[in-house]
Order: structure tokens, then C-alpha cells, then sequence
């Protein structure tokens, strides 16, 4: 637990964290909004106290009520780790400024991100499906996504299609089976 | 205007429309970044490889935009082993979810397990028993040496040389046999458990492994020396591909690659894990950062793990293997990130708990998924045959890859 | 009818017997009647006929030295890759290579849709053609030459070269990326390695004054000291790489690179098509083999003469009736003296094991006796075997190679030839024709 980075975070970002510096185990964890959040990456990249530059994982989590958009950062020379959620993505059309201005390699990160929540990377110059077929049209890690064995255990009677042709904007109606909002 | 037809191919007696000749419609380009691919100049063609092509390690299709033999541009194409783990173990308890996570790299899937177990303990708060994170360090630097051995072997015959993946399927064999007689698998061993491992050290697992070590190192010199000096292989690979620090740091590059880009940056001394920072050990690295440097990092990788081993053998100590818990896992509401140093990079998983018996959102981190995004930059220019030894040299695992 | 109560082996005898007889009767009336005419056109023209059947003969070994070098290879490389290898059919596997053949001759030969159909079809054909072609010219030994004729070197390029022009054709007309791929290496390759590999033999050619391959040979008789690779190494080495290439096998099999371009030119093709690219390629091996032990390694000349003088000159002839008689008694006599030892040695060996053992060791030695008198006796089987040990040897180069290299990158194999070969088969040429004008031969 390292008491040095927490101040240091709190220091540098103040205001700008939604909850106070969290740290479990040999994590830390802030939370910044959506609009300081390419800011707050820059800011933990380019500064010499801090020198994140090691982008570890960038993924997407949809809570039932929201989207967030996860980093795993990572410093090459003190070895501290470092999460930085982004809450507060719009569930029917999530938007957020791409990261490949700093880590190229986040291209295919956001790329599966956009595959799987429809979270749409401004920025990216790559942002299309990776996995699912290019014609494939709805999120499969959404929550409101049904998987072929969840039909029996729907609170909507009958079963859907398990591919279910969609946008995001259309997708909010069908109801998401699992909610945590506190993630 | 009447449309011409033709007898089908498949059934003369359907027409078809003569106008759909043999190829394909081109496709119509999404990206900024598509679009500049498809766009060819003049003497470019495409060549497709894959799915089913000798080289591509498991389903990878590669698009390659090339000018006579040389390469301007690349795309790869996922997706052809999508198996939608991510969304199995959200619906899989925490027990199940590792099942789904083992296949992901077929290669080296202790490692798999290794990940997502970690995240699930910090979860729980669950203390390992000593022996049984001996014994984890143990099985994962028998994983790492067997998949390393393998990489020479398809590094060697990428390049040509059906020799050496031989010679090395003798150690990777041995090495899966004997966790065989440890888990019951031979290669989804399934073994880690959230609190341990699923059973001791057997007879037949130690006898085994008493026999390899006693004659590894010399085996695994003699199939180095096989290729490490050999002239075409040399020249095939030095400069080839080469990757500086700032760039791999860049890609978020780990593992063996980044290493020999000359970072030192290696979890199992950064951020250690298990009985890590108690045992001896180096964290080989090479400046050159080109496909010769990532080859012979990982072969002095291979040294590191029989140190390791050995190590491991003589520090272990007596005890459980599993520490106690409720047959039913609720973790309390949290997100944990597990992460561990595998033979290709970092694994990692993200795992947040919502309180029930199953993940809210496991998240799998596989380190060839970033590397694959590599092929295309460190191969633009290059001959047609140099794709083949930078994309063996990156060592990217399909079945990780795409999940 | 008692037709239908024959077996299937009777039928056919049944029908046989009479076509012979008819047959035969005819053949023996025409002999009769025209055989004198027939003796006289074939003496009058005697060469066209001996290429005639030199041709058929060429043609009929090119499969068999095929079968066996497909053989040598999936056995020579098994053991190298510490496998086992074929091991099902025939003794240690020895006729997998001719079920290969038959598979291939089985399979659906089917012809892909957008193909350019004739040259496609043709294609399998001319690189065959060009193979066996060439062995036309190797003199196997001082007396087992088809057409010894010339300009048998210029011969052997120039229809070795034709290869090309087949993998061209089947690289073209395929339709395929890789294939065209394959075809262009394919040429590159060749026509880069055809230089080096034809200016590499000029200085023996500046030594021995001639082209035909049988005066070449003849020029190394003496001890081993006089073959070509000792007085012209530089050469040897440049000609060894370049026959590498031109062969197309491992470290330069970059037309067929199944890592990099599939099959090469033979992505498409499939069945007997493919059989002929596959055996085109064993046989080229074989006379690329043939033709550096002709031209470097002495051909058919012994490494060392050693003049026996055997004295063993029994005149058949003059025994009369004793030979059958000895030919009867010597099987019975040479059994009873190698299985007495067996039998006294030990008191567990029944008698008739002891004899089966005489019979087997007598049949040995008394082969072995044959082969020696006959290696010794008749110089044109001597010269085969010592001609087949050296091809054979660098046959076994090859397949050796292939189990330890890896492959070149095709720039770096472009880059050698030209910037190395070609200025050292030069360098050769200037210094072997200073070294003669010095010398006066």
C-alpha cells in the first residue's frame, strides 16, 4: 500500500476525482469524468512524478445503468499500478475520446470495446467490429444482450433472438437482466 | 438490359448472373484507416493468408497489401476462434469461470488460470497456503519453459526448418506429461483453485520431474544449439522487426518482447506475486529489440525457469494446499485486477463482484492480442518471407487472442 | 459351358493361351518372312534406334530412382527428427514412396474453374519432361551412356533450363496469388543460378577441352587426386550451391515455401498433376546428384585402381556336362559345410535349424562371392556401383540439408548469387585459364 502515491494522486488531481483515492492489495484506483479524462491520462503519462507510461488494459464494463470505460496504467520505473475508472457513459449512445493519441496499442483495445459495448472511441482511426462479423449488428457484452440459455430465466416472456438486429439506441429497451450500480 | 446467366459451378442446372465472376465485391471500407488499405496504388495486390495457411499459428487471417515480394501495408483479420469467454463467465459462478478462462491460451494455460485466480482471491481475501503458491510457481515455470520450447520449435519452422520443432516437442512433451500426472489434463490442466491448488505433488509427478531436471539443461542446450548459430537463421532475423523501448511502451507491449526492446520490466520482480520476491532469479533483456533479441530472451527465459525450479524444490515447505472456504463464493462488492507474467506478457483479468455467486464483468487481458496489432508496423517494407519470422518471433496464441 | 465354372485366374489363362499361341505364331511367320528387312532397317539405322530404346529405358527408371529417393527422404529425415518414419508397408516401410504414387494416381485430378486450361494441364507435363530429359546425357558408366554425345554439358543446361519455363506456365495459369508468386521465384531463382552454375564448369571444360560428359569422366581416370573437385574446388563449391537452387530443395526451395506462399506454383493442382511435379522434383535431385559426381567426382572411376589381375579364369565351357552337375552338388555341399559348425557348437540347435542357418549363410557368402567376381570381373558393373555410391552419397547431401537448414529469405539468395557466385565462377574461370597458359595443359 503505498501511502506516497495516494497523497501524490490526491495532490495532483484534487477536485478533479469523483471518489477519494482507493487502495486494495496492490492496486490504487481513481475516478475522473467523463470530460477531464484524457486530461487525467495525459497528465499521469507525461508527469515526472508519476510516469504511467504502460498501458496495461482498457476495456469497457456496462453496469446495467451506464457504461464505464476501465484503464489499467502501469509505471515501467516505480512498478505502481493504477486503475482509472470513467463512469457516467450514456448507455444508449456511449461516447468517449479515444486514448491511441498516447498508446497507439489501444487501438485494438478500443476496437473490442466498440465490438462488445458499442462504445464508440472518438479518435480512433481503426474503430470497427474485430471479432464479430462486419455485418453483425448488436453488442454481445451488454446486458441487455441475451444469451440462448437466459430466455428461460427472463422476466419477458418467450424467447428472443440471441442475434438481435439493433442499435444502441433501440437496444435500451429491452430490459437488462443484471443491474449493479455501485460498480 | 438483359441480364446474362451461366450454369453454376456447383449445380448446372441453376443460372447464375454471369456478372458474378470469381471475385469477391470489394468491401466498402468503415474507417479513415480502411479505406487507406483498400486503396491500391499501382504493381499492389492483395494477398490473403489465411485462415488455412501453413504459418498463421491456429485461424489468423492476414491481408497483406504487397508490391512484388515486398509488404506496404497488412491487416489481420480476427475472430474465426471467438468463443465469447467474457460473456460465459459472467454467467458461470467463480468456480466455472476458470474452466472457461483455461483454453484460452492452449499453449501455456496454467497461466490463464493463474490470472483469473489471483483477481478472485484479492476478492475474497483469501490467504494461499504457502505450499500451495510453491507450488503454483512450481507448475507455471514448467508451463513457461514447455511453452517456450514450443516457440522455438515454430519459430524454427516458420523460417523453414522442420528439425527443431521435433527436437522440441521432446522437452514440451516430457513437461505435459508430467502435469498430466499432476492435474489429470495434458493440456487444460484446470488445477488452480480460489484458495490453492487442487491436489499435492504426487509420486509420479516428482519422480518425473527429478528425471527431467536431472538432464534438462544439457537437452535444452543441445536443441539451442541446432539453430542459435546458424547462419541463415541468423541473418534471417537480426534487424528484422526491430521494436525500440519507446515505441513497445507505446503498444503496451510486456513480456519476453518488451524485454528484448530493453525494458526490464518484468511482474514476477515489479510487481510481485506469490513466493516471487523469496526466490533468485534474473530478468534477462537484449537492446536490440529485433526478432533475433525476442527469440534469445526467451531462450535465456527457459535458463531462468529450470533456476526457479530448482529453487522451488528445495524451499518447499510442508502444509496445505488449500485454505479454507465456503463451497458457495459471494465476494463482497469490488473490483479486483489479478495479474501474472506469463510466457507472452502480462495476463490479466478485471473482476468486479456484485455480490452474487458470479462475476459481475470478468475481463481478460491476453498480451498476444497486443502484440498481433505489431505485425503490421514492423513488417511494412519488408519481404513477404520476413512476415512470418516477425509474427513467429512475436509468438501471439490464437486461442488468446481472439477469446 | 464349362466358361462359367472356371475361377478368375483360369479365364484369364483360358483366353490367354490361345491369343499367345495365335500371337506368337503370327510373330514368328512375320520374323520369317520380313525379320531380314527388319535386321536391315534397324542396322541401317542404328543410332535412332539405340536413342530409341535408351529414351524408353531413361524414361522407365526415372519413376523407380523417384519412388526411392521419396523413400530416402521421409526415412533419412524421420531419423533426423528422432521419428520413426514409414514403418507400415513393405520392409521398414520401403514401398510407402509407391503407395504415395498410387494415392496420387487415384485421387480426383480436378481442374480449378478460372484456370488457363491448356497451359494448365501442360505445365506438370514440361517440367517432367525437362527432368527426365537430362538424364539422357549422364553417363552412368564408360559403357552405359544414352547419348554420349558432344555437347552433353551444353545439352544438360539447356534442356535443365526448359524446368523453368514449366513452373512458369504453372505458376501463371493458375489463377492463384501464391502460385504466381511461386512461379516468378521459381524463374528468378533459376535464371539467377543458371549463370553461375554454367560458368562454374567452364574452367574444367578449358581443362579438358570438351564438352561430352563420358570424356570428362574419362579425363579423371586415375586416383582420386585427378577428379575435378580436387583441382577445381572453387568451382565445385559454386556448382554444388547453384544445382542447390536449381533443384529447388532446402535452404533455396523458396518456389514451393509452403510457410510463406502455400505450394508455390503447385497450390492448384492436385492428383497425377502434382505426382509429376513431385516426381520431377526426386529426379532432378538425382541427376543434379549424377551430374556433380560425373563432373567433380570422378564419375565412374574407382578412387584408387587397384589391378587385382584376377587369375580366376574358369572356362564354363570346358566342363561339359560337370557344370549342372557342380551347379547340383555345390548348394548341398556348401549347406552341409556351414551348418556342421552350427550344429556341433551348441547341443540346443536341432538339426534342421542347424541346416536352414548352412543353406542361408551359403546362399550368402556364394552371392556375395558372385557380386565381388562380378564387381571385379566386369568393368561396367564396377563403374555403376562406384558411380550410384557417389550420386547416392550426395543425394543423401541433400536430404541431409533439408532436415538441418532453414530457409533462405529470397532477396539474400538473389543478393549471393549475383554479388558472389557469379564474380567467383569468374575469378575461377580467369585463374584455371592463366593457370593453362602458363602451364601449357
Amino acid at each position: 500500500m503505498d501511502r506516497r502515491l495516494a497523497a501524490l494522486l490526491q495532490e495532483k488531481f484534487g477536485e478533479r476525482l469523483l471518489t477519494p483515492v482507493r487502495q486494495r492489495y496492490d492496486e490504487s484506483e481513481i475516478r475522473v469524468a467523463l470530460a477531464d479524462a484524457t486530461d487525467t491520462l495525459r497528465t499521469l503519462h507525461d508527469d515526472p512524478a508519476l510516469r504511467f507510461e504502460m498501458l496495461i488494459d482498457l476495456c469497457g464494463v456496462d453496469t446495467g445503468e451506464e457504461m464505464q470505460v476501465v484503464y489499467h496504467l502501469s509505471s515501467s520505473t516505480s512498478g505502481d499500478w493504477l486503475r482509472v475508472i470513467v463512469p457516467g457513459l450514456d448507455r444508449t449512445a456511449p461516447r468517449i475520446a479515444s486514448a491511441t493519441f498516447m498508446w497507439p496499442g489501444a487501438e485494438w483495445m478500443e476496437r473490442e470495446a466498440y465490438d462488445m459495448f458499442g462504445i464508440i472511441f472518438e479518435g480512433n482511426r481503426d474503430l470497427r467490429r474485430i471479432y464479430m462479423p462486419d455485418d453483425y449488428r448488436s453488442f454481445p457484452l451488454r446486458k441487455d444482450f441475451y444469451l440462448a440459455d437466459d430466455a428461460s430465466r427472463s422476466p419477458a416472456a418467450g424467447v428472443r433472438n440471441m442475434e438481435r438486429a439493433g442499435t444502441p439506441a433501440d437496444a435500451t429497451a429491452a430490459t437488462v437482466l443484471r443491474k449493479s450500480p455501485g460498480v | 438490359m438483359t441480364q446474362q446467366m451461366r450454369p453454376s459451378l456447383d449445380d448446372p442446372r441453376v443460372a447464375i448472373p454471369a456478372e458474378s465472376t470469381w471475385y469477391e465485391p470489394a468491401p466498402i471500407p468503415q474507417t479513415e484507416r480502411q479505406a487507406e488499405f483498400l486503396t491500391l496504388r499501382e504493381g499492389e495486390m492483395f494477398v490473403n493468408m489465411g485462415p488455412q495457411h501453413p504459418s498463421t499459428h491456429g485461424v489468423l487471417r492476414v491481408i497483406i497489401k504487397v508490391n512484388g515480394e515486398k509488404v506496404v501495408d497488412l491487416d489481420p483479420v480476427l475472430g474465426y476462434l471467438h468463443r465469447g469467454v467474457e460473456k460465459l463467465c459472467e454467467n458461470a459462478d467463480y468456480h466455472q469461470a476458470i474452466c472457461y478462462t483455461d483454453p484460452l491460451e492452449y499453449v501455456a494455460s496454467l497461466f490463464c488460470e493463474a490470472a483469473p485466480v489471483a483477481a478472485f482471491e484479492k476478492l475474497m481475501d483469501v490467504e494461499v497456503p504457502l505450499r500451495a503458491q510453491y507450488i503454483r510457481v512450481l507448475t507455471m515455470e514448467l508451463n513457461r519453459i514447455a511453452s517456450h520450447t514450443l516457440f522455438q520449435g515454430w519459430m524454427a519452422l516458420d523460417l523453414g526448418g522442420i528439425t527443431p520443432i521435433l527436437w522440441a516437442f521432446i522437452e514440451r512433451d516430457e513437461i505435459v506429461d508430467m502435469l498430466a500426472a499432476l492435474t489429470g489434463q495434458k493440456l487444460l490442466y484446470n488445477y488452480y483453485r480460489i484458495g490453492g491448488v487442487n491436489g499435492d505433488l504426487n509420486h509420479e509427478f516428482m519422480s518425473r520431474l527429478g528425471t527431467w531436471m536431472s538432464r534438462a539443461a544439457a537437452q535444452i542446450d543441445s536443441n539451442l544449439a541446432l539453430i542459435n548459430e546458424n547462419e541463415i537463421f541468423v541473418r534471417r532475423t537480426r534487424g528484422l522487426g526491430v521494436l525500440d523501448a519507446k515505441t513497445a511502451l507505446k503498444m503496451g507491449v510486456t513480456g519476453p518482447n518488451l524485454r528484448a526492446s530493453g525494458v526490464p520490466y518484468d511482474l514476477r520482480r515489479d510487481r510481485p506475486y506469490l513466493v516471487y520476491p523469496e526466490l533468485e532469479f534474473d530478468v534477462p533483456t537484449r537492446d536490440e529489440g529485433d526478432s533475433l533479441a525476442r527469440y534469445l530472451v526467451r531462450m535465456d527465459e527457459i535458463k531462468q525457469s529450470i533456476r526457479i525450479i530448482d529453487q522451488v524444490l528445495h524451499e518447499m515447505p510442508d502444509g496445505p494446499v488449500m485454505a479454507k472456504l465456503p463451497r458457495l463464493l459471494r465476494p463482497r462488492p469490488g473490483r479486483a485486477f489479478g495479474a501474472v507474467e506469463g510466457p507472452r506478457g502480462v495476463y490479466g483479468t478485471y473482476a468486479i463482484s456484485d455480490g452474487t455467486d458470479q462475476p459481475f464483468r470478468l475481463r481478460i487481458h491476453d498480451p498476444s492480442f497486443v502484440h498481433l496489432q505489431l505485425v503490421g508496423p514492423l513488417t511494412k517494407g519488408n519481404l513477404i518471407a520476413d512476415t512470418m519470422a516477425v509474427m513467429a518471433s512475436l509468438d501471439p496464441v490464437m486461442g488468446g487472442v481472439d477469446k | 459351358m464349362a466358361w462359367n465354372r472356371l475361377t478368375p485366374a483360369g479365364r484369364v489363362l483360358a483366353v490367354l493361351l490361345p491369343v499367345l499361341a495365335i500371337g506368337g505364331a503370327l510373330t514368328t511367320a512375320l520374323l520369317v518372312a520380313f525379320g531380314g528387312a527388319i535386321a536391315a532397317t534397324i542396322g541401317a539405322n542404328l543410332p535412332i534406334v539405340r536413342f530409341l530404346v535408351a529414351s524408353v529405358v531413361t524414361f522407365l527408371i526415372s519413376v523407380p530412382v523417384a519412388f526411392l529417393l521419396i523413400y530416402m527422404e521421409m526415412k533419412i529425415i524421420a531419423l533426423m527428427n528422432l521419428r520413426i518414419g514409414p514403418d507400415r508397408i513393405g520392409p521398414a516401410g520401403a514401398v510407402m514412396s509407391v503407395v504415395h504414387g498410387l494415392k496420387v494416381l487415384m485421387k480426383e485430378d480436378y481442374t480449378p474453374p478460372s484456370v488457363d486450361v491448356p497451359v494448365f494441364t501442360l505445365a506438370p507435363v514440361v517440367v517432367y519432361l525437362a527432368s527426365f530429359m537430362t538424364l539422357l546425357v549422364i553417363p552412368f558408366a564408360p559403357e552405359l551412356t544414352s547419348m554420349g554425345f558432344e555437347l552433353g554439358l551444353l545439352y544438360f543446361f539447356a534442356i535443365g533450363g526448359l524446368s523453368v519455363v514449366g513452373l512458369m506456365m504453372a505458376g501463371w495459369s493458375s489463377f492463384n496469388k501464391y502460385s504466381l508468386l511461386g512461379g516468378i521465384r521459381a524463374a528468378a531463382q533459376a535464371i539467377s543460378y543458371e549463370i553461375p552454375l554454367t560458368l562454374s564448369v567452364v574452367g574444367i571444360v578449358i581443362l579438358t577441352g570438351t564438352l561430352s560428359l563420358p570424356k570428362i569422366v574419362a579425363a579423371q581416370d586415375g586416383s582420386f587426386l585427378d577428379w575435378f573437385i580436387f583441382r577445381q574446388p572453387l568451382a565445385a563449391i559454386i556448382f554444388f550451391i547453384a544445382i542447390t537452387a536449381e533443384a529447388n530443395r532446402t535452404p533455396f526451395d523458396n518456389a514451393e515455401a509452403d510457410q510463406e506462399i502455400v505450394a508455390g506454383f503447385a497450390t492448384e493442382y492436385s492428383g497425377m498433376r502434382f505426382g509429376f511435379f513431385f516426381f520431377a522434383e526426386y529426379v532432378n535431385v538425382f541427376i543434379v546428384s549424377a551430374l556433380f559426381s560425373a563432373v567433380f567426382l570422378g564419375g565412374s572411376n574407382p578412387p584408387i585402381h587397384i589391378n587385382l589381375n584376377p587369375q580366376i579364369l574358369i572356362n564354363l565351357s570346358a566342363l561339359g556336362i560337370g557344370l549342372p552337375l557342380i551347379a547340383g552338388i555345390a548348394p548341398v555341399l556348401g549347406t552341409l559345410l556351414f551348418a556342421a559348425p552350427i550344429w556341433f557348437a551348441s547341443s540346443r540347435v536341432k538339426g534342421w535349424q542347424a541346416l536352414v542357418a548352412g543353406f542361408l549363410i551359403f546362399g550368402g557368402v556364394s552371392t556375395a562371392a558372385v557380386g565381388i567376381w562380378a564387381f571385379v570381373m566386369l568393368p561396367p558393373v564396377a563403374s555403376l556401383i562406384w558411380f550410384l555410391i557417389k550420386t547416392f552419397t550426395l543425394v543423401f547431401t541433400f536430404v541431409w540439408m533439408r532436415g538441418t537448414l532453414p530457409r533462405a529469405r529470397i532477396d539474400q539468395l538473389m543478393g549471393f548469387a549475383w554479388k558472389w557466385l557469379l564474380p567467383a565462377s569468374l575469378l575461377n574461370i580467369f585463374a584455371t585459364a592463366f593457370a593453362v597458359l602458363i602451364a601449357g595443359r
